[in-house]
């Protein structure tokens, strides 16, 4: 090994073992030394094979190099374990030195670059099998309801009890957009086989008069446009779960019909006389007060205490303090994976800033907040700045409730934003920065937004 | 007392990522499953004494030191790939039960493993039978693809440990008594 070569490899940082044709090494560099003593091994072996054992099934081949037979033997990636249970990634890479019968072995030590690397894969392969399958789904979906707060924990403590009971009815109450639908989806897969059907079904979003033939499904003929025989979602998600969103919003002539099928198990489609026997976990949801709706006669009492056998109260975002921060750490990493990005975090400003913000919409605030700035923002670290429509709203304060009213003809959405942003831009004096606080946007969707509208 | 040979062998755990490669070398080398997925990178080697078995062919005992190298479910075949599996006496090829593109996704690596080491030993593992609901055109694919490299076939479970050191054990004689 000549001198320059020695210089090169230690301005690298890169190890250097010279060996001679028994695979005994005779010299290494400081570099090697240190490379090695950072793997935790107790004492220098001088045997190669017994330092690199994933050299053994190539002394052959090695014996070439040295004979100037062949290059190069190069491994890559070659993970290490210390004592301490810090891992380790070397690079190897084995050439012919200039001395005849002997070989120089490279040593990289690449843990940082492999490590992200490993990231990288890590969250590529994750969303890979959550979508393809159903038991790393049940798996992942088990440890998906993030956060350390007692309130968390109690949450996860009765999921936990409830996936023992797949037949309990429940009940889950909380704000909109903190995670009622992913608890329920938590319940069913943490209680069920993986093949079993989880049907999700908005009582709000489907139409009154639909409601019915939906749920039960119709037979031939049953009415006007019926012209086969369909199954409903409750024969759908036999020997599975069922999931009514919004419950607070089911009519409440079809609260009698669905209280029924609780108490009997069994249901007819429209326009049938026989009775179907219907083996389901019924799990529903609703961001109502239901005790106050009974009060008011809004919601039957019996199938209020029908539904309510366990009740599981989601909390609030505001309510979780630091969890605030570790499910934005996690979003991040969601986006950063769904936008190719490399946000590597927040700014401790704009951690406060999460932390301070009341989240009137939860979670899904949060979420579409961070996707927002993801989309619109190149660089990384989501700083206050980006943040900037969260901090000038007050604490604890409560959204504006104002009702917008959709004329009879009807309006042009594209049009409506264009204006809004002309009468924002034209308040704030033009400061594209004021108007972007007005509209709650950054600065970025708001210039997205300009472009967009061909504004300024 | 028959002396016994100990001999050192590389071998190879094969195949596409998240079939439980590095499930099957914990399970055997230390006996313990991890329900976490961790991918690997690259390449990590772990040791382990196999039973002494005796060679059909001077009646000697011998007994294996596997060098057991778990690799990466690798996307491409490049050269550090062939580095990789280069110096292998035999390997254990893995697919996922209840993903069976994996079984397609696995012939590309027997494939590239055999033009490497002609001579080594393959042993076709189907592997999360604990969850697999069994399927008849799934068994019979995998029974096809380890027809094509004359492999024994055998179905495990790294998560209950059923048939992983049987795999072991029968890799282990296949390449003492053939190679």
């Amino acid at each position: 090994m000549n001198q320059t070569l020695r210089r090169l490899l230690a301005s690298q940082n890169m190890g250097a073992l010279l060996f001679d044709t028994q695979f005994t090494i005779v010299k290494t560099n400081p570099e090697a030394v240190k490379i090695i003593k950072s793997l935790g091994q107790a004492t220098f072996e001088t045997d190669l094979l017994s330092l690199f054992p994933e050299l053994i099934g190539n002394e052959s081949f090695i014996a070439d190099i040295l004979n100037q037979k062949e290059d190069n033997f190069r491994l890559d990636f070659i993970s290490r374990l210390n004592d301490k249970g810090q891992s380790f990634f070397l690079n190897l890479l084995l050439l012919p030195d200039e001395e005849p019968g002997h070989g120089l072995l490279i040593l990289e030590d690449v843990t940082t670059s492999t490590q992200a690397l490993q990231a990288m894969n890590q969250q590529r392969y994750e969303l890979f099998l959550y979508k393809r399958d159903p038991q790393f789904r049940k798996n992942l979906l088990s440890e998906s309801l993030l956060g350390n707060t007692e309130k968390i924990q109690r949450v996860r403590q009765t999921i936990l009890k409830l996936s023992k009971v797949p037949s309990a009815t429940v009940l889950l109450l909380g704000e909109t957009g903190c995670g009622k639908n992913l608890a329920a989806r938590v319940i069913h897969y943490s209680s069920m086989p993986t093949d079993s059907p989880f049907v999700d079904i908005n009582c709000a979003a489907l139409p009154e008069h639909l409601i019915e033939s939906e749920l039960f499904g119709y037979e031939k003929g049953a009415f006007t446009h019926a012209t086969t025989s369909r199954r409903g979602l409750f024969e759908e998600a036999h020997n599975g779960t069922i999931f009514l969103d919004e419950i607070g919003e089911l009519p409440l002539n079809l609260q009698a019909k669905l209280l029924s099928v609780l108490e009997t198990k069994k249901f007819r489609r429209l326009g049938s006389n026989l009775a179907i026997d219907i083996n389901a976990r019924i799990i529903s949801a609703t961001n109502r007060n239901l005790q106050e709706e009974v009060e008011k006669r809004n919601f039957r009492e019996d199938l209020y205490y029908r539904l309510n056998v366990v009740s599981i109260t989601l909390p609030p975002l505001r309510e979780l303090g630091e969890d605030i921060i570790l499910l934005a750490e996690h979003l991040r990493k969601i986006y950063n994976i769904e936008f190719k990005s490399q946000f590597k975090g927040f700014t401790d400003d704009a951690r406060q800033i999460l932390l301070n913000y009341p989240w009137p919409g939860n979670v899904r605030e949060l979420s579409n907040c961070l996707e927002r700035i993801m989309i619109f923002t190149e660089k990384d670290w989501i700083e206050a700045s980006d943040l900037a429509m969260l901090a000038s709203k007050p604490m604890h304060s409560t959204q504006s409730s104002q009702q917008w009213v959709i004329p009879p003809n009807g309006i042009i959405l594209e049009d409506v934003e264009r204006q809004l942003i002309e009468s924002a831009l034209k308040q704030a004096g033009n400061n594209k920065t004021k108007a972007s606080r007005l509209l709650g946007l950054s600065r970025d969707t708001l210039r997205y937004r300009l472009e967009k509208h061909q504004l300024g | 007392m028959a002396k016994t040979t100990l001999i050192k062998k590389k071998i190879c755990l094969l195949g596409p990522f998240a079939v439980g490669k590095t499930s099957l070398a914990e399970r055997f080398v230390y006996d313990r499953f991890d329900e976490k997925y961790l991918t690997t990178i690259g390449v990590k080697i772990s040791q382990k004494v196999l039973p002494p078995f005796k060679n059909d062919r001077d009646g000697q005992l011998r007994q294996h030191t596997f060098l057991i190298w778990d690799i990466a479910g690798l996307e491409k075949f490049d050269r550090v790939a062939e580095n990789y599996f280069r110096g292998a006496a035999g390997a254990l090829a893995v697919a996922d039960l209840t993903r069976p593109e994996t079984i397609e996704d696995l012939v590309k690596f027997c494939e590239k493993f055999s033009s490497i080491n002609p001579k080594a030993t393959i042993i076709v593992l189907g592997n999360k039978s604990d969850i697999f609901q069994r399927d008849e055109t799934t068994l019979a694919e995998l029974q096809k693809m380890a027809g094509e490299y004359s492999a024994d076939m055998l179905l495990t479970s790294a998560k209950t440990g059923e048939q992983v050191e049987n795999a072991f054990v029968m890799l282990s004689n296949a390449i003492g008594n053939y190679q």
